[in-house]
């Protein structure tokens, strides 16, 4: 229950609450922090951010404090590799990455927890990549005393499959790059595909083990696939021949190397004719052309989660839809956008 | 109890369809039977310790009815008309009763849990058998203070109505110039013009009595039920 007392009357009782100073482009923050015991210089500070009365806080059995809330809040919400501190500034609880991976939130879970009535929490995307410490959501109950009933309706809607956030490590593959196309064979144009490829790879803190030409054969594809796994690795990307024409073969010689699981066609622009195969545990990606021009496309959404170990199958290339036009803006702040996160 | 598809399944069978209402009676009535300590609310023994009072008359209601095994006609199925997506479950044994009711949050969040899924009716459908009993309900525990005369068992008390001389059962007439009158007498009815008539082949009556297998529980119609009273005297 709270009381409401005149702020002249409040010297030597203590803030029920954060109180927030706003000066504009200036400083947002708490001037006075919960717990702090009001003395006479305070009076004038406090009515200057308009407080002329304070709250007194006589909390009922079946109450809660927003700083218990939020603690209940976020220990719920946190799951592997993410962190929190049970300090609440404004009652509000950070919770940040503990290592550095792959952002996975679950929305259903987040919705859910969300239409709880007086909690509330904001995330980054799914599947964002995020470095260590990064902030990644952050949450609070709305009001300064509430009943303890909803906040542990929310927190088990939270706690459900191990929280609603989690941030996973990528693990370090062993990548093998095929490329694919008689011109880049033959001599006729030099390769820009593998460079790229690494770069894509190595950035995720993976090693590229081989690159490997073929032509427009089938069979000799289907060789390069083979000769990768032999040697080890446990991805493999795929360069070029995934259009339409004749000479795209790069399909039918995944097949042939003995793909259990393959979705060939991507949601998102650029790399509609993306495709995801797996042979056994080993994932396979066929990244179009349209990688060697445009700087973000499908591979760098489906990069990150297979790293993160998901499996991209049919569903999950369709869910890109929404969100997945790329604007090719003159500078790329991808991952900071909206490019893949409307999954 | 049995798992949830099976009894999923046979609801849908009962019901004559599966649709989400089914879904949310289903776990419904699984919830509020583990709430109060029931796990197989159809065995003899347990049924005549339940009481269900259903607060709609829609598909949910039929799927509640189903997993309990709660009857109208055996005096443990209630019918309380708030059109509110919600049904008590009451332990006669212990008086322990919880309400548990649907949340209007989990329609909208249908489309979340299940993205894949098009069409309304089948997304729900979907969602509500993926969403945690968390989301999809809340729980009030609650007093039901039952009267002796709402009790299964024999009926208790008979009265005739002075006005039209109808026998009214259970309680249910309201006295009325200081004698007992029928509802419909005392506060009107749900028909009007009520007319009596003739039919044509008013004399027809099956030929002869079938033989049936007795019930495995025909016998409680007979059974005296001083225990129950007992019970109820504890509850009050």
């Amino acid at each position: 229950m709270l009381k409401k007392i005149n702020v002249q009357d409040a010297v030597g009782t203590q803030l029920a609450h954060d109180v927030t100073e706003i000066r504009p482009g200036e400083f947002k923050g708490a001037a006075f922090r919960k717990g702090h015991t009001v003395c006479n210089e305070d009076i004038c500070h406090l009515q200057k951010l308009g407080k002329n009365h304070l709250y007194v806080i006589d909390l009922a059995e079946d109450e809660i404090h927003e700083n218990e809330a939020a603690a209940i809040l976020a220990g719920a919400l946190a799951g592997a590799g993410v962190a929190w501190e049970n300090n609440p500034k404004e009652g509000k609880i950070r919770m940040t990455a503990a290592v550095a991976g792959l952002l996975q939130v679950n929305t259903a879970a987040l919705a859910a927890f969300n239409m709880v009535e007086e909690v509330m929490c904001a995330t980054l995307h799914t599947h964002t990549l995020v470095a260590k410490g990064k902030l990644v959501g952050a949450t609070r109950a709305i009001p300064l005393v509430m009943k303890r009933v909803p906040i542990e309706r929310a927190a088990a809607i939270a706690r459900q499959n191990g929280g609603v956030l989690s941030v996973r490590a990528l693990r370090k593959a062993k990548a093998g790059i095929v490329v694919t196309g008689s011109e880049v064979f033959n001599g006729l144009i030099q390769d820009r595909f593998a460079p790229i490829l690494t770069e894509k790879v190595t950035a995720l803190g993976s090693e590229v083990a081989g690159v490997a030409f073929a032509p427009d054969d089938t069979d000799l594809i289907r060789q390069a696939i083979i000769s990768h796994l032999e040697n080890g690795c446990d991805l493999i990307l795929l360069s070029g021949g995934m259009s339409v024409d004749p000479d795209d073969v790069t399909r039918l010689a995944i097949r042939q190397a003995g793909a259990t699981e393959m979705h060939y066609g991507a949601s998102a622009l650029p790399g509609a004719m993306f495709l995801s195969a797996r042979i056994g545990d080993v994932p396979l990606l066929g990244v179009p052309a349209c990688g060697l021009y445009h700087r973000t496309t499908a591979l760098d959404l489906v990069l990150p989660r297979i790293l993160a170990g998901e499996r991209i199958g049919k569903k999950e290339l369709a869910f890109f839809g929404h969100g997945g036009l790329c604007q090719d803006c003159r500078e790329c702040v991808f991952p900071n956008c909206a490019f893949g996160k409307g999954a | 109890m049995k798992p949830f598809h099976e009894l999923l399944e046979t609801s849908a069978v009962a019901h004559g369809h599966l649709c989400p209402g089914q879904v949310v009676g289903v776990r419904m009535a699984m919830l509020g039977c583990r709430l109060i300590g029931l796990d197989e609310p159809t065995r003899r023994d347990q049924i005549k310790k339940l009481i269900v009072y259903v607060e709609m008359d829609r598909c949910t209601a039929d799927a509640v009815a189903h997993v309990t095994g709660v009857k109208l006609g055996r005096r443990s199925l209630k019918f309380v008309d708030y059109g509110i997506m919600a049904a008590t479950f009451l332990n006669l044994a212990t008086g322990k009763a919880f309400r548990v009711v649907s949340t209007e949050e989990a329609r909208d969040l249908a489309a979340v849990y299940a993205p894949e899924v098009s069409g309304k009716s089948q997304q729900q459908l979907t969602a509500y058998c993926r969403m945690p009993d968390s989301v999809l309900f809340r729980v009030q525990q609650v007093r039901v203070p039952i009267k002796p005369v709402d009790l299964p068992g024999p009926t208790q008390r008979k009265v005739t109505c002075l006005r039209c001389g109808q026998v009214v059962r259970d309680g249910r007439e309201v006295v009325c110039d200081g004698g007992y009158v029928c509802r419909p007498c005392a506060e009107g009815a749900y028909f009007s013009n009520a007319r009596e008539i003739t039919w044509a082949e008013m004399s027809w009556a099956p030929s002869g009595v079938p033989e049936l297998s007795t019930p495995p529980d025909h016998g409680q119609h007979f059974e005296k039920s001083g225990k129950r009273r007992a019970a109820v005297i504890a509850l009050r």
